[in-house]
């Protein structure tokens, strides 16, 4: 066995097929893009035209829908550092303290967003923020809120802040399931010495269960960063970038350019620079929460 | 020693021939199989006794009713009179069916006869050599009776590349019962539609129901508005060619103004610009909504005995209202051809496909079939047969009573930037964000950089 991992040949053998498929499903299509990115062209295969850094230029200086989308994923990003995980992190030390079989129950509970369908979440909500026959404007009424009743994904003034908060609300469950992991994984003993020093409740998370949960905070903040910059099915599903170009992320504007536009070579430029926000926000987001690890 | 590496050096050329030979099996799967289908063709490809297999790609996947129906038994009836000839049908919904043909023509897959829009998508396809060229010449005559005028979205260059299925044009669908009820009087004038809309509003019940998700049906509106100030039918495809401009001409103001009306009156239902298609007709068949804006494609839904008996016994047509002022006459329609078939270049088996193209496209199949089952209004003459429902007699007059049609909507005229970008500008317009004039600067911009 030994004789056959010495054999340069042998070793190659078993890697290439490998590298073969990687190659194949991952390096050549985004050196394709890249390809497609500097000419002007309706589709892979089509007569095209060379033209050099002109899509980017139009994309960076003169496409304001590009910014709009990107600016979108950050502000969904921002909100899922700072207003999902912070309720991910409230709801798993609860559920960490519940125990028993509530605390199964309501883990169950929580999660379920996250096996549905986006296709049914997306419907979902389409229905209940119907400003007609919606559920959620109806129980507005009930209360007496009849004030407040919107076309809330119909409307360009609330249309982000909907589509946050149904983002935010699908990917709930994942952030909680993170985070209630870490938590199983900080010892007991480690409470115990701190409340024998006189911590307690908010206290005692702040100095405790953030710090030794912060690898995973540090996972998860890249994950959300990527995720937010990656959106795409609910978004399409729902107000497809609209009203106007209110809920504009960049995977649907994407998927617009080279699909209802035909503007092939120009959604691959967005693409490549799509690439690069995604590796710029992983190494900002790791570079900004990086922390010695705290060994326990 | 020596063997072992020898032996190895094999292995490692076989496994990588496999790797190569499986992937590129997966990429052209369909023309093996198109092989295997036509394997019994034995090279003798047109000959007439030979069996042969073609492909037929379609945005119609109910083949129980409607246009799918009616298109499966032109298929059927072809297959009787030519048993060698076997059929496979591949249908999509709308929107998958577009971008699948997108993919199609980008691997320039071996289809025989595919569905085209006519217009900026079928635009596409020509520029990307997918489909042939036609010559006009053979269709004339009494085969196949196509009404003048009907090739103009699918004519680039003057070169022909498809044959158009259907009349398409825009009027208002309207519940009679609803306005008899609430005693609000039909619009013949488009201050009467928006005082209606603010009756119907006033009961409860929305007036008009509009896809908004879609984009394409406000552009239509503004079309019908500019054609009813003006009565020039060309004037919105002339700003579309760069002949004239969105910007600084009164009777594009002027429509822009009242488009604003409709907007600002809330003509629309109330989530109008997250209804899509299916959305804003079920608005319109439950009877929630008075109105609805749509093309003469629906006129089956009087026949549809999947929807309310109630609403199927009050739909009418009502034609755009005329504006106060305006010198259009409410004879002008906005009438196009948008569905329609090509023959593919790539395809395996062109002069089959040509014969099957032909016989559907003659008057006798597509053409008789769909209008008597009521599905369409075909793009080619038809008798009445007598037994049309109300409503397809209403669209019928509707036709036959025009002084004027555009023969393209103006969306459609100008390449697939232009129509993404001027989609976009009614988009805005609509969300609240501009005003009209911002809206004509964004459509002029539209359709200098497309």
């Amino acid at each position: 066995m030994q004789k056959v991992f010495n054999n340069k040949m042998a070793i190659f053998l078993f890697v290439f097929p490998g590298i073969l498929l990687f190659a194949l499903t991952f390096l050549v299509p985004i050196v394709l893009s890249a390809y497609y990115s500097f000419r002007d062209t309706l589709s892979p295969g089509t007569p095209s035209a060379f033209i050099g850094f002109a899509n980017y230029t139009e994309l960076l200086f003169h496409d304001s829908r590009f910014w709009l989308a990107l600016r979108n994923a950050v502000l969904l990003g921002l909100g899922f550092i700072l207003i999902q995980h912070p309720i991910a992190i409230f709801f798993a030390i609860m559920l960490d303290r519940l125990g028993g079989k509530a605390e199964k129950w309501f883990r169950t509970i929580f999660f379920i967003p996250c096996v549905i369908s986006v296709v049914v979440i997306s419907k979902m909500w389409l229905s209940l923020l119907d400003p007609t026959f919606g559920a959620f404007n109806k129980m507005l009424d009930s209360l007496g809120l009849g004030f407040l009743k919107h076309a809330w994904l119909g409307d360009s003034s609330t249309a982000l802040i909907s589509m946050l908060f149904i983002l935010i609300w699908a990917g709930f469950g994942w952030g909680l399931l993170f985070y209630y992991a870490g938590l199983k994984g900080i010892p007991d003993d480690m409470y115990e010495a701190a409340s024998l020093d006189g911590a307690s409740g908010f206290r005692l998370h702040w100095r405790i269960t953030v710090p030794l949960l912060s690898p995973v905070i540090t996972v998860q903040i890249t994950l959300a960063m990527i995720t937010a910059l990656k959106q795409m099915e609910t978004v399409f599903l729902t107000t497809n970038g609209g009203p106007g170009d209110s809920t504009q992320f960049l995977a649907v504007y994407l998927y617009n350019k080279a699909f209802s536009a035909s503007q092939y070579g120009y959604a691959n430029a967005i693409s490549i620079l799509f690439i690069i926000v995604c590796l710029l926000a992983t190494y900002l987001s790791n570079k900004l929460t990086r922390s010695d690890a705290t060994e326990f | 020693m020596a063997m072992n590496s020898k032996s190895t050096r094999n292995i490692l050329l076989v496994t990588a021939l496999a790797a190569v030979s499986v992937l590129s099996a997966c990429g052209g799967g369909n023309d093996k199989n198109n092989n295997a289908g036509s394997g019994t063709n034995g090279g003798t490809a047109g000959s007439a006794d030979k069996e042969v297999t073609l492909r037929l790609f379609s945005n119609l996947p109910d083949r129980k009713s409607g246009q799918g129906l009616a298109e499966q038994m032109v298929i059927d009836n072809y297959i009787k009179a030519n048993p060698n000839v076997k059929i496979d049908i591949e249908t999509l919904a709308e929107e998958p069916f577009k971008n699948k043909l997108k993919a199609y023509m980008a691997s320039n897959e071996a289809l025989d006869v595919t569905m085209v829009h006519g217009g900026a998508e079928l635009n596409t396809l020509v520029q990307a050599g997918y489909v042939k060229e036609l010559n006009p010449a053979e269709y004339e005559g009494d085969t196949y009776k196509f009404l003048p005028g009907v090739y103009k979205s699918f004519t680039f260059n003057d070169k022909l590349y498809g044959l158009p299925r259907n009349s398409d044009y825009e009027v208002i669908y309207y519940n009679k019962k609803l306005f008899d009820d609430n005693g609000i009087k039909i619009p013949s004038t488009y201050a009467e539609l928006l005082e209606a809309g603010k009756q119907f509003r006033a009961k409860g019940i929305e007036p008009m129901s509009m896809n908004g998700k879609d984009l394409w049906s406000f552009a239509a509106f503004f079309q019908d508005l500019v054609v009813r100030l003006t009565g020039d039918q060309n004037l919105m495809l002339d700003a579309v060619a760069k002949k004239k401009n969105f910007t600084g001409d009164e009777n594009f103001t002027k429509a822009a103004e009242l488009l604003a009306q409709a907007r600002d009156t809330k003509l629309f239902q109330e989530s109008f610009m997250t209804a899509d298609y299916g959305a804003s007709q079920n608005l319109f068949t439950q009877g929630r909504a008075a109105m609805w804006y749509m093309g003469s494609w629906e006129a089956g839904m009087a026949t549809n005995d999947k929807l309310p008996e109630d609403f199927r016994n009050n739909v009418n047509v009502l034609k755009f209202p005329v504006v106060e002022g305006g010198k259009g006459k409410d004879t002008d329609l906005l009438a196009w051809n948008g569905g329609g078939y090509s023959l593919v270049s790539s395809s395996k088996h062109p002069e089959e496909a040509k014969k099957f193209f032909d016989y559907m496209m003659s008057a006798d199949q597509w053409a008789k079939i769909v209008w008597d089952t009521g599905a369409a209004v075909p793009a080619q003459k038809y008798e009445l047969s007598g037994k049309e429902s109300e409503l397809q007699k209403q669209l019928t007059e509707v036709l036959t009573g025009a002084t004027s049609t555009a023969g393209s909507i103006a969306l459609d005229s100008g390449t697939p930037k232009f129509k993404d970008d001027a989609q976009n500008a009614f988009g805005k317009f609509f969300a609240g964000g501009s005003t009209p004039q911002q809206l004509l600067a964004d459509l002029q911009k539209a359709a200098e950089t497309q």
